[in-house]
């Protein structure tokens, strides 16, 4: 009797105690999602973070819009709306608590494009099916992507934090300083012009593909953008001739002009969010439809565009790029039109599929011209204004051959041309900056334009210190971050 | 009477594993007296056991001491036994009746606690409760009944030196906060709950010790107050350590009864509470509200089109809607009453012990439609297959329903609600000719807001309380087995295994007619179901020996444990909108689901631990732990965790040398302590590094992933030492007993970050936060003094009196590099600035010096330190600005330390701390013969409190109702009177901003528990043929003394932000209850 129980004890004993002892009853590994020591193992797996990166990008849509548009002189927003965070920044009425200036959405893709970068490389070396060419060109993709989130941040913020390594563990260093805008845009462009000659063609694959993802002339576009901030006029104009001789890319006659926003991926597209309804949605649509608006077009947009106030833009005005509801009363019309009629919205169905255009021929052209005449090159600079008017149907305009007469009608131009897509307040920008901010007084007038009158004067007083152009960076980011340096203009 | 023997027979012939042998019966009489005065006993346990000394059948005397028995085989032994009397066997007679005479044990209560040698129920040592070292407090519950404690927080608060409980608020359900000498972890400061051994993974969020009714403290632990034995709070590592990384904020022992070997005993209480909400903050009624908005309007704008409903306009819509006078809290509010019935079935004989309890409670709340029902049922079974071999099975069940109010916004349910709420708004809703609708008042339809703003921040509170539902439904299931086996006489195999479950379901409904919106609104009829499920399993396997040496001067014992423990949860959650009707509410009917959640968590932990406990002469002792843990929630670098205990004691009071004190100093010692305990994280999960879809989970046909989280590589163990020097103290034969402790704790690689949200990190990295880190360090000095006076102690007459005082201080000696020290320092947005320091004590506030009100327009001027007033360069003066605004007449002055004209973050100065100096409680026992009389008192003094509550409801910048003070307010040029407010100035904060204005000295005695019992005499309840009776009137929170004007001055400390001051956000001060109790046992 009493050994039967000896025994049986013993072994329920060693039973539990072997049951448990194994080494692997403590590493127990999430139910979800893949860790990451089984992650960067095949070239798909590089190939997914890239397209996260796209992704989350692209998911930026109205916030791209909003840090192009929104302190310009073309939108504003109807009284609904005026609580919010993007009519702050419209009434340039800006504390570091507002939401835009949380800049953790640039900074997710930069890190996944960080990750890309640093990685890839050693899938290669995994993986036997990945090839060079392959690798290259996702590499160029994620050195546009990277760029481009660096050129908005400097942009936006002026000064900050440049980093270059993927946050993949607890051992990074996440507490950098900021880099000077300069630095971090010379350090780009070096990036883009090592890339470019291995980045993909994109005559190799789908439309959606060859305008949604990065390109040669993506790159290019890029470079030239940047090149032009830098007022380095000769490295512009080289980077838009390369896209100008590549006949891949042609600008559409005026009958077609809205068939660039839809249904998009024109011929004279080179990148563009691409954006399919129902699982990637472009939220600009209820945010400038009728019902759900958070933009309307601004007074001047109005008076520039409507055929009531006198517009002449048969191709550009109204009916395209807005839509007249009632009598002064507009809608944006881009991302909403089904047709150039200011009628007929897109189906529901796709209503959400409009394209986020980054760059597009005309872009380029009117870059180069802009680039010519600074350098003085007039004729060249005319020729390729006339050439764009001339496809809107306009006629064309004789311009003193003097720098300012020309930077004023390429602005202008650029303003019809480019309506509500994220342009106009990094052109406001570039020509505030120009010489040495000489034009600072035209700038800051253009901009007081959409504030309310009694806080012109005070605004226009204080926008004299060229670094309110610039958001500060957010109140969050700053407690946490006690490395960052905050615009001096918002500490009072 | 019969039946009742009939049924305790019963219960005797199954629990008594009766054999089914067929023998020859023979009948046997007798009766059981006393030896010293004859009388006869009743109830005594007469029992036949066979060879093995099994008890076959048994039976008890009736209440002359008679018995009749039929003997299954007349070769078995008899015995009796009863409580109080030593056991006697006796030989069968079958010719004529046995007498049989009884010794009473005549033991003295107060020797068997200070002398017996009790074992300490804490499985993990294998040491004597008298020769331990550690840091330990222990309540003995079965003691305290008869004292007549209604709820464990009783037998704690205020009786432990070192363990603060402190309550958040009265608001039911606001929870708790429970510290143990201090915070020594982020996030986690909640001690580890072990029954019987056995650690506790489910403990509700929401418990609320400090207030907690015998139901609350049920909810904690599904276990009923009656069946809990003691209570043990270990304080110091050295003993915490034994419970791995969950101890590491202090441990509570939680012990309940066993079956005890004697005649079957039946105990029933009823008990019958009323909870009352204690009078609320006056708030202002609906006129008066209106005349403040006028005023509020006013001064923000001047002459403005007022809105229409303040304004006295009968041809708005609405008129009759907004011009009530509601009692906003009054109408959600009810007295609640609670029914609680237990009843226990306890006993046993040489083989079996057992005891089985069921508790049903039924608690009304005191906001309306609140309620929870509560069943709670326990068997504990030790069965002792032979001498050396026992087995126990514990199996306990519980089920809690709980019905309570929709909550539409998690900071902003109906009670704050009801405080916010304008009180000029109807509850119900006219039409614009002033006939009642029959529909609640919710304007929101039309995308027309009420005049506070949108239905879903400001609601109709009454609405939401009538219409609304959130039910939750918890299940929850314990087993566990033991098997105790002597191998030798002093080596004993003990394996334990343990199974926990519990089941959890929520389901919620919030119909259109709550808040008004339409029904396709996807905030309204909307239905919610969750679901959560956790189960654990753990072993535990034991071999502790107590080596017998000849020379009794030396003893020795100790234990070798290994453990183990897996959990595990998962849950689901659906929620769906547009359902179609009003009185479908599950999720699943619906056409439009909102969202689906899942989830699931694994952690898994093994234990080696080595005890080992030297004793010499008695006199000396020292123990030693040594801890070994592994948790799945490290990586495999640093999953291991080495802990360790040192502690040893010097019973002077038995040295030679002290003999002859005997007569004034009993068993008296001195300990030392020192112990390393370690933390793990909470989440398992959050060291990996994880790569998940990205959102759009496509990018033109391309999946894409994304890196979710960032993996932890240098995650480790947060380590806690401390050190503890104490003294025991028995004088005066046990009448005067002392016990002062001092100690330190060091916690040292501190987890910041919890499972709900981590560490902060700058978004620049990509992402928001880190999992969890480990950085820092923070300690906590302090010192407890506990002491009780038996002042009379005679047959009839007992006074006792207990005190307890203790202090500690929290101190970040190192914070993490990178770490911002200050917070808020943006003074418009009205919060007050904090900052942490390294080396000084947290919990310091900083603010403006408020200065009174200015009288006058021409007052609100900058002066020098003089008090002269400065002048610009063209001689005019200075007027005092705030970010640029000028100060008028009757708004705040506050301070303006550096005399430039403006106040700013430079004029904020330290305007005081919320650490307590002392904190501790004391009470009184008085029992004369068959009454019982005792109260307790809790205490803190020496902090400061920030009245939230006033700076909320005394504001006047908003739409929100105010507090009955802002009648007071300044409202004309010149106007200058004493502990006059500011004006009202609409939408803006220049007037409330963070200042000495709401601190408040927070010292106060808080009559905790007051109770008066009367226990039926023996003669008494020997006519009635019971055991014992008795009968109790109890009241807790009864009275508060204190200077601080807010609600409550208890505080909670919240160990997961270092950043915590002590400010009371309270509404409502904790409930007063009454109690009205009954007990019968037989």
């Amino acid at each position: 009797m009493k050994k039967t129980y000896k025994i049986r004890i013993i072994l329920v004993f060693i039973a539990l105690t072997m049951q448990f002892s194994c080494s692997n009853f403590l590493e127990l590994v999430p139910p979800s999602g893949l860790i990451r020591s089984d992650f960067w193992k095949t070239k798909e797996d590089v190939q997914s973070v890239l397209m996260g990166a796209y992704s989350s990008f692209a998911g930026m849509n109205g916030d791209l819009f909003t840090y192009g548009e929104a302190r310009g002189d073309m939108v504003t927003a109807p009284s609904n709306w005026q609580w919010s965070d993007q009519y702050k920044l419209m009434q340039s009425n800006i504390t570091t608590t507002n939401s835009l200036c949380d800049w953790s959405k640039f900074y997710k893709v930069i890190n996944y494009c960080n990750e890309v970068i640093k990685n890839a490389p050693e899938v290669k070396k995994i993986d036997g099916t990945f090839n060079d060419f392959q690798l290259k060109g996702i590499m160029a993709e994620a050195y546009f992507l990277r760029g481009l989130s660096y050129f908005y941040l400097v942009r936006i913020f002026k000064d900050v934090p440049f980093l270059t390594e993927p946050s993949v563990n607890d051992g990074v260093n996440f507490y950098p300083t900021q880099t000077k805008g300069e630095d971090i845009l010379t350090a780009i462009l070096k990036d883009l012009n090592g890339c470019r000659e291995t980045a993909s063609d994109p005559s190799l694959k789908s439309v959606a593909e060859a305008k949604g993802r990065a390109t040669k002339a993506s790159i290019d576009a890029l470079i030239a953008d940047i090149s032009l901030w830098n007022f380095d006029y000769a490295s512009c104009i080289t980077a838009c001739d390369r896209i100008i001789s590549n006949s891949t890319y042609q600008m559409v006659p005026y009958s077609q002009w809205f068939t660039i926003f839809y249904p998009g991926n024109s011929l004279e597209g080179i990148f563009e969010f691409q954006f399919m309804d129902p699982d990637q949605k472009n939220g600009l649509f209820g945010m400038t439809n009728q019902n759900a608006y958070q933009y309307i077009p601004s007074q001047l947009a109005a008076d520039l565009f409507g055929f009531d106030n006198g517009s002449v833009e048969k191709t550009r005005g109204e009916r395209s790029s807005i839509a007249m509801l009632s009598k002064d009363n507009y809608i944006i019309w881009k991302y909403v039109g089904f047709a150039p009629d200011g009628k007929s919205v897109r189906p529901t169905s796709i209503q959400n599929s409009a394209n986020w255009i980054v760059y597009r021929l005309t872009d380029i052209y009117l870059m180069k011209a802009e680039a010519l005449s600074q350098l003085n090159r007039y004729a060249e600079a005319g020729a390729i204004l006339d050439m764009v008017r001339l496809r809107a149907q306009v006629d064309p305009l004789a311009i003193a051959d003097s720098p300012t007469a020309f930077e004023d009608a390429i602005l202008n131009e650029r303003r019809l041309e480019f309506a509500f897509e994220g342009k106009r307040w990094f052109d406001l920008l570039r020509m505030g900056r120009r010489n040495n901010y000489a034009n600072k007084a035209k700038f800051i007038e253009t901009i007081i334009t959409a504030i309310p009158s009694t806080q012109k004067r005070i605004l226009s007083a204080k926008l004299t210190n060229t670094l309110g152009w610039y958001l500060p960076i957010s109140k969050s980011e700053t407690e946490r971050n006690l490395n960052l340096v905050q615009n001096p203009y918002y500490t009072f | 009477m019969k039946n009742i023997k009939k049924i305790i027979i019963l219960i005797l012939v199954l629990c008594s594993f009766v054999g089914a042998y067929s023998q020859t019966k023979t009948t046997i009489r007798g009766k059981v007296i006393d030896q010293k005065d004859k009388s006869p006993i009743v109830g005594a346990t007469v029992v036949e056991s066979n060879k093995e000394n099994r008890v076959v059948n048994g039976t008890i005397t009736d209440i002359d001491g008679n018995f009749v028995y039929q003997m299954k085989n007349p070769a078995n032994t008899m015995k009796v036994s009863v409580i109080g009397y030593q056991a006697k066997p006796f030989k069968p007679n079958l010719l004529k009746q046995v007498v049989i005479e009884l010794t009473s044990s005549d033991l003295q209560v107060e020797q068997i606690t200070v002398v017996g040698k009790q074992k300490s129920f804490n499985n993990l040592t294998n040491i004597d409760a008298r020769d331990n070292a550690t840091s330990t407090t222990k309540i003995d519950l079965m003691e305290m009944r008869n004292e007549g404690i209604s709820s464990a927080a009783d037998a704690l608060q205020g009786k432990v030196a070192g363990l603060d409980i402190v309550s958040m608020s009265g608001d039911p359900g606001s929870g708790s906060s429970i510290v143990i000498r201090g915070l020594s972890s982020m996030g986690n400061a909640k001690p580890l709950i072990v029954i019987d051994g056995i650690p506790q993974d489910n403990v509700r969020s929401d418990f609320d010790l400090a207030s907690a009714t015998t139901e609350d403290i049920g909810n904690l632990i599904s276990v009923a107050l009656q069946d809990i034995k003691s209570i043990e709070v270990l304080k110091d590592a050295a003993s915490t350590s034994l419970y791995g990384s969950k101890g590491g904020a202090g441990v509570l022992l939680i012990e309940t009864n066993r079956g005890k070997m004697g005649k079957v005993q039946f105990d029933y209480t009823f008990k019958n509470t009323i909870n009352m909400q204690p009078k609320a903050i006056p708030m202002l009624n609906g006129d008066e509200y209106v005349t403040l908005q006028l005023d509020e309007w006013h001064n923000a704008r001047g002459v403005y089109d007022l809105p229409n409903e303040i304004a006295y306009n009968k041809d708005f819509n609405d008129f009759y809607n907004y011009s009530a006078n509601t009692d906003w809290l009054g109408a959600i509010t009810q007295t609640g009453i609670t029914n609680d019935h237990y009843f226990r079935v306890s006993g046993g004989g040489e083989k079996t012990r057992y005891s089985t309890s069921i508790n049903y409670v039924d608690e009304g709340g005191t906001t309306r439609n609140t309620e929870n029902k509560s069943l709670f049922s326990r068997i504990n079974l030790d069965y002792f297959l032979s001498k050396k071999l026992m087995f126990s099975v514990n199996f306990a069940y519980s089920n809690i329903q709980t019905k309570g109010n929709y909550e539409i916004n998690q900071n902003n349910k109906v009670r704050q609600m009801a405080y916010q709420k304008a009180p000029n708004m109807s509850i119900m809703q006219y039409d614009n000719k002033g006939n009642l609708t029959g529909d609640y008042f919710t304007r929101n339809y039309d995308n027309i807001n009420n005049y506070q703003g949108d239905g879903l921040n400001y609601y109709n509170p009454v609405a939401v309380v009538d219409l609304g539902k959130n039910d939750k439904n918890e299940n929850k299931l314990e087993t566990s087995f033991t098997l105790k086996y002597n191998i030798l006489d002093w080596l004993v195999f003990r394996e334990t295994a343990d199974f926990q479950y519990t089941g959890r379901k929520e389901n919620k409904y919030l119909p259109y007619n709550a808040i008004g919106q339409s029904w396709t609104n996807w905030t309204v009829n909307l239905a919610g179901e969750g679901n959560i499920i956790a189960s654990s399993f753990k072993t535990e396997s034991q071999l502790a020996f107590n080596i017998p040496f000849k020379n009794k001067d030396h003893v020795l014992s100790g234990a070798a444990t290994w453990k183990t423990d897996q959990y595990q949860d998962e849950n689901i959650y659906i929620e769906s909108n547009e359902i179609p009707s009003t009185t479908i509410t599950d999720p699943a009917i619906a056409s439009h689901i909102n969202w689906i959640s899942s989830g699931s968590s694994e952690n898994r932990s093994v234990t080696g631990l080595l005890n080992m406990n030297y004793k010499f002469k008695d006199r000396y002792g020292i123990t030693v732990n040594a801890i070994e843990e592994g948790n799945s929630a490290f990586g495999a670098s640093n999953r291991w965790g080495n802990f360790a205990g040192l502690a040893g004691f010097w019973r002077f009071s038995s040295e030679p040398f002290l003999n002859n004190c005997a007569n004034w100093l009993s068993e008296s010692k001195i300990k030392a302590s020192w112990g390393l305990a370690g933390t793990a994280p909470g989440d398992p999960y959050k060291r990996f590094g994880l790569f998940v879809t990205s959102s759009p989970s496509y990018y033109i046909t391309n999946p894409g992933a994304v890196p979710s989280n960032i993996q932890l590589d240098n995650l480790k163990w947060q380590s806690t030492t401390s050190t503890d020097l104490g003294l025991e103290l028995n004088m005066f034969k046990d009448r005067f007993y002392i016990e002062g402790t001092l100690y330190r704790k060091l916690a040292s690689d501190i987890l910041f970050g919890t499972p709900w949200s981590g560490y902060s990190i700058p978004n620049s990295s990509g992402f928001t936060e880190l999992g969890y880190f480990n950085g820092g360090e923070m300690k906590n000095i302090g010192w407890e003094l506990m002491s009780s006076l038996k002042v009379v102690r005679t047959k009839d007459l007992l006074v006792q009196v207990d005190f307890n005082i203790s202090q500690n201080v929290n101190t970040y000696t190192k914070l993490p590099q990178n770490y911002n020290t200050e917070k808020a320092v943006d003074l418009s947005s009205g919060d007050y600035p904090q900052r942490i320091q390294e080396g000084t004590p947290i919990g310091s506030f900083y603010g403006l010096h408020y200065r009174g009100v200015y009288a006058s327009d021409a007052d609100a001027v900058a002066t020098d330190a003089a008090g002269n007033k400065l002048y610009d360069g063209n001689h005019n003066v200075i007027p005092m600005t705030f970010n640029g605004i000028p100060f008028k007449g009757g708004d705040a002055r506050y301070e303006d330390i550096n005399h430039d004209g403006k106040i700013d973050i430079n004029d904020v100065d330290y305007i005081g701390n919320s650490n307590p100096k002392m904190m501790g409680g004391f009470g009184t026992t008085f029992r004369y013969k068959q009454f019982d009389f005792n109260f307790q008192f809790v205490y803190r003094v020496g902090y400061d409190i920030i009245n939230m509550t006033a700076k909320n409801t005394q504001g006047m910048n908003g739409r929100n109702n105010q507090s009955k003070a802002v009648l007071s307010r300044w409202r004309v040029q010149g106007q200058n009177e004493p502990g006059l407010l500011p004006r009202a100035f609409m939408d803006s904060q220049i007037n409330n901003l963070a200042s000495d204005r709401y601190v408040e000295k927070g010292s106060f005695l808080r009559l905790n528990s007051v109770k008066f019992g009367y226990n039926l005499s023996p003669v008494l309840c020997q006519k009635f043929g019971i055991q014992n009776a008795n009968i109790a009137v109890s009241a807790r929170k009864l009275l508060t003394i204190t200077k601080y004007s807010g609600q409550d001055p208890e505080v909670g400390q919240d160990a997961s932000d270092p950043f915590w001051i002590g400010a009371d956000k309270a509404n409502t001060p904790p409930p007063r209850t009454v109690t009205l109790s009954l007990s019968v046992s037989f």
